[in-house]
């Protein structure tokens, strides 16, 4: 365990020591950074079970304690898993960034930020946790700015905010936790004894500290920007594990607490709402990327229900809802890991061979890269929870958790799961919508804007690898659903020993694909039998109601959204206008949607500390003798308080 | 074993399901006053498709050439979940026969339709696909509401035990919330099979069919059959939960009467049809589907309160 995080240590020194040859860098700097990864990836997998700790030598920072067991054994695995996948991607994709960083600097952040990672799981004290975090939210941040541009400092100044906020509640519920169980160490937290109230207070604080980080609504306003700005294999790094670090913290400590129902009430809500409205906006967004970025709060979403579940489960002391939860939380959190990172770095590919990110320029992009194509197309179903694909697996086990805990007895749990349910399945059929339109406005079709297309070609060798393997793995864990689901509930049994139930009723991915299988023999056996005519088809232009054919007569991305963007018109605010100067001219179609909670959450108070700001602008204007006088002042009233109450 | 029974319930229905439908559009030309067509129209109909030869738009790619056989697979995969000929003591096709397993089918039928719509490049299917993934947004939630009140009354998404409590009587109209379920679940099924007053059409192309507009020849034909396996299985879906009682011990006997429930009400769905308005789209699925909601919402406030 040493070993892999010394040598990631050593992967970034190095790449910055080489920072006079970028190019050299970044090849040794994410290859090295791939190499250990996979180490750590099979080293964390094959310890899976088993409780590792290590002490940093010597009093260095007073000497804290790193501690893995099952679960931190799981979520590094998570970490390091996608980090091969990605690193390996960054190996040629880096090179892209050339004129606007030095790469050498990149690769080293690179290592930084997946070592940050891998310690923030394994740290076990208060200190130690909270200074790895905060490095992991700057590491991130300097990820961001490696893509400057005009809006790069608003951006990370955005996501900065909402981390410090997050860290803020964060560190309020771990101090307070701290003083309440006597030590700094999470393995003596757990004798803690707090009342109702303050558990419930505790656990919201973790909620907004570790959920700010994941993404959860309302939150969800720094996903776009941070994602969309990022070089794209860091938001595959930031949305497909960081995000998981922060669950994976909120986990740990929440179940420090003691269980009450009402925590699985305010996830299920929680998750309920950043599951609609991550996905309404990932609909109506016109940018790919930003599309994909949205995703993530709906997904997390997802996992908030599954771990609503769980805890509701703990509270009623019903160990197979408990189980069934906790299972279908770490089954989205390994998919999601998979498939976002995967689309992300496919938008990456997209990004670089048309540089533009916007749907309703693109088009056709599947006859110059069909690999990617097909990969984009595998994470799509998979990211749709189609089946038989793993995307499917796990939302059916979230299904199933709900309809498990709807049927106890009790008006607020049923109306609690019943809102969930139907959450859910709303999602489910908006991302078909939102997904659909991602793959065919970019892939499909004809191209809208012929020069951004025309120099497209697909990617080297060396960077569909990695994609194709992380595809696989979508079909994999799909396909072989039951088996995961086994590895999982060991990794729950440890955590939770009263769960000591096993999953009944399960659905068999394989019947599905072999009774999928036995239905597709049927239409070839029809064709056969029928003798049907197999000539090849000739081509011809689109149908156009005898028109002549123009490629802007196919629906765009802001077309195909349009009818229900009229009928969630109640949520959503979006202006359109139509300029038109003359019968001959163009008509200048603008369209433009709001996120309604930037503008009524977070404007107002940004707009109010940036008054205040400019009146306390007033006591700092450079004369050193208003200075004099203010330290003169506070002396006084320090020596007025001193004298009167010590 | 088993698997047979599956095989032979999905072939008899699409060997019947053409014949079903040549009696609906007689009946529909009958009362237009019309002569209508022979019943048995919609198998010479896809004879003849299969037949032709086939053009394609210079655009489509794998997608077109897939979209087709995908359909089928999940039109008929959906029709296969359906308990008819198997109960709950078939081991293996017990795992498959899922409630969500159904729905998502249906997902997978509806995502690849909207992908094919954008494949082709051309206007009416983009327009159609955006439409067909619309009226999912809208029939998606107050299908789950109605299955909501069923699973969690029954206490599974298993559809053979669900089938199974209805029949021993467990649960079932008894119940307020179930009955009131059935009515708006029936409502949703008429729905997805796509008829008047929720076929859409704006232009002189039905825009609902519009995605088929590309598509000629044996793909047509397979994505027609597929089409009308995906209505006998929204149809079926209805029946296996609330009027399961065709389906007895005997598999052969209990699919005779389920293919005859099934076809009488794909039937009997000409009586909407005909006389159904025509809406454009928000409009109409914004008013019409406000009342499925609310009839939903009514049987599952009833459960959320115990009754």
């Amino acid at each position: 365990m040493q070993t892999i995080y010394t040598l990631f240590l050593l992967a970034s020194l190095l790449s910055l020591l080489l920072y006079k040859k970028p190019l050299l860098a970044q090849k040794v700097g994410f290859g090295l950074a791939s190499v250990i990864s996979l180490y750590a990836a099979i080293f964390f997998f094959s310890n899976l079970n088993d409780t590792l700790l290590w002490k940093l030598p010597g009093s260095f920072i007073s000497a804290p304690l790193f501690r893995l067991d099952s679960l931190g054994m799981f979520f590094s695995f998570l970490v390091s898993l996608v980090a091969f996948a990605v690193s390996l991607f960054s190996f040629d994709y880096a090179k892209f960034y050339e004129n606007k960083a030095n790469l050498a600097v990149f690769a080293s952040l690179f290592n930084a930020f997946i070592l940050s990672m891998l310690l923030v799981i394994a740290s076990d004290n208060v200190f130690s946790f909270m200074l790895l975090w905060e490095v992991m939210t700057l590491i991130s941040a300097l990820l961001i700015l490696i893509n400057d541009g005009k809006d790069a400092g608003k951006n990370v100044m955005i996501y900065l905010g909402i981390a410090q906020i997050g860290a803020f509640c964060l560190m309020v519920a771990l101090l307070i936790m701290a003083s309440v169980a006597g030590s700094f160490e999470f393995s003596k937290f757990a004798e803690m004894e707090i009342g109702f109230g303050m558990s419930l207070t505790l656990f919201v604080l973790l909620l907004i500290g570790l959920g700010s980080k994941a993404g959860m609504f309302p939150f969800h306003v720094w996903l776009p920007l941070a994602y969309c700005q990022c070089p794209s294999n860091a938001s595959a790094l930031m949305s497909g594990v960081m995000i998981k670090v922060a669950l994976f913290a909120f986990i740990k400590f929440s179940l420090l607490l003691p269980s009450l129902v009402q925590f699985g009430y305010i996830l299920l809500f929680v998750g309920a709402l950043s599951c609609i409205f991550g996905i309404i906006y990932a609909l109506i967004s016109n940018d790919y990327k930003a599309a994909i970025a949205y995703s993530s709060c709906e997904n997390v979403g997802i996992i908030f229900l599954g771990l609503g579940g769980a805890f509701y489960g703990l509270g009623t002391n019903s160990p197979t809802i408990a189980l069934l939860g906790f299972v279908a939380g770490f089954f989205h959190i390994l998919n999601h890991a998979v498939f976002k990172s995967l689309l992300f770095m496919l938008s990456g590919n997209v990004y670089t061979a048309t540089q533009t990110r916007n749907m309703d320029l693109l088009g056709g992009l599947h006859k110059k890269m069909p690999i990617t194509s097909i990969i984009f197309f595998v994470a799509v179903i998979a990211i749709c929870a189609l089946p038989p694909l793993n995307g499917f697996a796990s939302e059916w086990v979230v299904y199933k958790t709900m309809v498990m805990g709807g049927i106890h007895e009790g008006v607020v749990s049923r109306f609690f799961f019943t809102l969930a349910i139907i959450a859910l399945s709303i999602t489910g059929a908006m991302a078909i919508m939102a997904f659909s339109k991602v793959y065919g406005a970019i892939f499909l079709g004809v191209a809208r804007d012929t020069q951004k297309i025309e120099n497209a070609k697909e990617v080297s060798f060396i960077r569909l690898l990695p994609l194709s393997l992380l595809a696989s793995l979508c079909v994999g864990i799909g396909v072989f659903m039951n088996d995961v689901i086994g590895m999982l509930s060991n990794i729950v049994f440890t955590l939770i020993p009263q769960t000591t139930t096993s999953i009944q009723g399960l659905i068999s991915m394989p019947i599905i694909i072999m009774v999928m299988l036995l239905c597709a023999i049927i239409p070839f056996v029809l064709l056969y039998l029928l003798k049907a005519n197999h000539k090849e088809a000739r081509i011809t232009d689109p149908w156009a109601c005898g028109f002549l054919y123009n490629k802007n007569m196919q629906i765009g991305s802001n077309a195909f959204t349009g009818d229900i963007k009229k009928a969630l018109s109640f949520i959503l605010r979006y202006e359109s206008e139509v300029k038109i100067d003359g019968y001959f001219s163009k008509a200048v179609y603008t369209h433009k949607t709001h996120d309604l909670f930037w503008e009524k959450l977070y404007a107002p108070v940004i707009d109010f500390i940036m008054v205040i700001a400019d009146k306390i602008g007033v006591f700092q204007n450079g004369r050193t003798n208003l200075y004099a006088g203010y330290i003169l002042i506070y002396l006084c009233l320090i020596l007025m308080f001193g004298y009167y109450y010590l | 074993m088993d698997f047979f029974y599956v095989l032979l319930q999905l072939i008899s229905a699409i060997m019947v399901a053409p014949l079903f439908d040549g009696i609906s559009r007689k009946l529909r030309a009958k009362f237009q006053s019309r002569m209508g067509p022979s019943i048995f129209q919609t198998y010479y109909d896809i004879y003849k498709l299969l037949k032709r030869g086939r053009t394609k738009s210079h655009s489509a790619s794998y997608i077109y050439q897939i979209a087709p056989y995908v359909l089928f697979i999940s039109a008929a995969a959906m029709f296969c979940a359906l308990p008819i000929t198997y109960g709950t003591n078939a081991i293996a096709l017990s795992q498959f026969s899922d409630i969500f397993v159904l729905l998502y089918l249906g997902a997978l039928f509806r995502f690849t339709f909207i992908v094919a719509g954008f494949d082709t490049a051309n206007p009416f299917s983009g327009v159609s696909a955006s439409r067909e993934g619309t009226m999912g947004f809208y029939t998606e939630e107050v299908a789950v509401i109605c299955l909501i009140v069923v699973m969690m009354g029954a206490g599974s998404t298993n559809l053979p035990f669900i089938v199974h409590s209805v029949l021993e009587g467990h649960y079932g109209y008894a119940i307020p919330s179930f009955s009131i379920a059935a009515t708006a679940f029936l409502w949703v099924m008429y729905v997805e099979t796509g008829r008047k007053p929720y076929d859409l059409a704006e232009a002189e192309q039905e825009l609902q069919e519009g995605v088929l507009g590309e598509f000629c020849g044996k793909d047509f034909a397979l994505i027609d059959i597929a089409i009308l396996l995906k209505q006998f299985a929204v149809l079926g879906f209805f029946l296996v939960i609330f009027v399961p009682w065709g389906i007895v011990e005997n598999p052969i006997l209990s699919l005779i009467i389920f293919l005859a429930e099934v076809g009488f009400l794909y039937v009997m769905g000409v009586f909407i049809d005909n006389f159904g308005p025509r809406f454009t789209m928000n409009k109409g699925m914004k008013r019409t589907m406000l009342y499925a909601l609310a009839v939903s919402c009514t049987a599952l406030v009833l459960y959320i309160m115990g009754i």
